[in-house]
């Protein structure tokens, strides 16, 4: 049983609170007040621009690890919709929009799937990803707590507190407040460096750089970062007869 | 209830949700405010009505009027700094005005004009939430008169609709504008990482002497770094010049790969 009003309380004073811990400490409260198993979060730019935040353990890693290496999944369908993608059961699921995404997550100890996207008005910021262990939807109060969740997750990702008005101009005037991309490496730095060093390699665009990479995950069974690290290092190169 | 009273309610209450809707669909405030001026005239004993918002610096502005004399007084008002629609503003309470034939003192040249366009009766209301007042709404009257107790507060309750959508606007526009930047800047780190690989590929660089290429290229062209990084990415820079200037070393890689016009 969801205790929503509890939940939502905790969830304002995290708001309020603030700091660039407060994504993780939403996901954190998230697993131990709903009904899931694990969550995280990934910044998107585009279906094809992610930066994953933060995961509450390696399945919800994996998760997301698995949407960004197939380039398909409940995570860029919710983010590009703007909808919430619910699936109940992955092994059960006739479901034909993501095959290869099943395929992997079916290998994890995920049993069902929901994904939330984080959004203001028309613009999608990124999405907050569910999982259990177990098969099942979320009932009501979940759906809702995950909801409140999703929120609270935008109003800090976005730095601003509960009560905040719009200033004297009405405009924010920081970009990026608390940093989530300044300073530290991306976590998929290594990807994207192995694009544009397929894009020289090939003489390709950027979009089909990355399809050449997730073919070679794919086909060789391994990470997308595993292989991308391999072109970084320059174990492995892309040419017309490998490509 | 009378087949008229019944009929008035409806109304009203069509009305509000006509305007409530604005709070919840994609919507355009003007068009908003437009229809709360028009609504004012058929739900009140009014005979005309205008709304003003105030820009940043606290100045009126005219922004809709039921009809082209309520237009003119309100543009008056403003101009002529003087006025029930300005105090109402100022003090952030209403100001309500049975004839304007004696407020000649208060306002002299408002009152002048306002009679001149046909306009005897005059009721102002700020719009205002909490300690933000960002406008007024002026109701006007042709006979003089004041607005019953009930009809006071029909129009303050539609004009607390038309500041609760119009700070909603304003406030999701501020957050939409956040969240483009946190994009924006996802972006830019996505294409430099991009970039490097291009570089580091073509001239045989690591990524730490691909970036200062970069770097060095933005720095002399005066570019932002992000810009010349997309540029590169989609072939519409040749590198040659970048990787040229990496070749001091004078190491035997440092030839620039051909294939890099910008033709591609």
């Amino acid at each position: 049983m969801v205790d929503l009003d509890r939940f939502a309380d905790q969830l304002a004073e995290i708001v309020a609170h603030g700091g660039a811990q407060a994504p993780r400490s939403i996901c954190d409260a998230c697993v131990v007040a709903l009904p899931v198993s694990g969550a995280s979060i990934t910044i998107m730019a585009s279906a094809d621009r992610q930066e994953p935040l933060y995961a509450t353990d390696a399945v919800a890693a994996r998760l997301d690890d698995l949407q960004f290496g197939l380039g398909e999944g409940p995570c860029v369908d919710a983010f590009v919709d703007q909808r919430p993608v619910l699936v109940p059961d992955l092994a059960g699921t006739s479901d034909n929009r993501w095959p290869m995404f099943l395929h992997g997550a079916r290998e994890t100890s995920a049993s069902a799937v929901f994904v939330f996207p984080l959004h203001v008005g028309t613009i999608a910021v990124g999405v907050l990803d569910l999982y259990h262990v177990h098969p099942g939807l979320l009932d009501a109060d979940a759906l809702a707590g995950a909801l409140l969740c999703a929120d609270a997750l935008l109003w800090t990702l976005l730095g601003l507190r509960s009560g905040d008005e719009p200033d004297g101009n009405g405009w924010a005037k920081e970009t990026d407040p608390h940093g989530w991309l300044r300073g530290a490496p991306l976590a998929r730095t290594e990807v994207y460096q192995a694009i544009g060093m397929i894009i020289a390699q090939l003489d390709v665009d950027a979009e089909t750089a990355l399809a050449r990479l997730r073919a070679r995950a794919f086909a060789t069974g391994r990470p997308i970062d595993q292989v991308a690290r391999d072109v970084v290092e320059r174990r492995l190169r892309f040419n017309e007869e490998n490509k | 209830m009378s087949v008229d009273s019944a009929h008035h309610e409806q109304a009203l209450a069509a009305a509000f949700v006509g305007l409530a809707d604005t709070l919840v669909d994609d919507y355009d405030v003007i068009d908003m405010l437009h229809r709360l001026a028009t609504e004012c005239v058929h739900l009140l004993p009014v005979d005309a009505a205008g709304l003003l918002l105030s820009d940043q610096r606290g100045n009126l502005r005219v922004v809709s009027s039921s009809s082209e004399q309520a237009r003119l007084v309100d543009l008056f008002q403003v101009e002529a700094n003087e006025g029930p629609c300005l105090e109402s503003f100022r003090t952030s309470r209403p100001v309500a005005v049975a004839d304007l034939r004696t407020e000649i003192e208060r306002w002299p040249r408002f009152a002048a004009q306002a009679e001149q366009e046909g306009f005897r009766g005059l009721h102002a209301l700020p719009l205002r939430l909490r300690s933000d007042t960002i406008g007024a709404l002026n109701l006007f009257r042709v006979e003089p008169g004041l607005l019953s107790p009930a009809n006071g507060e029909i129009a303050q309750a539609l004009a607390d609709v038309a500041t609760i959508s119009i700070l909603q606007e304003r406030a999701v526009r501020k957050h939409e504008i956040v969240v483009e930047q946190l994009q924006a800047a996802l972006n830019s780190r996505v294409v430099i990482e991009q970039a490097k690989g291009v570089l580091a590929e073509r001239g045989r660089l690591d990524m730490g002497e691909s970036f200062s290429a970069l770097r060095r290229y933005a720095r002399n062209h005066n570019q932002r770094l992000s810009d010349v990084a997309r540029n590169v990415v989609d072939g519409h820079l040749d590198t040659a010049e970048m990787l040229g200037r990496s070749a001091g070393d004078g190491s035997a890689s440092g030839v620039p790969r051909p294939g890099a016009g910008p033709t591609r």
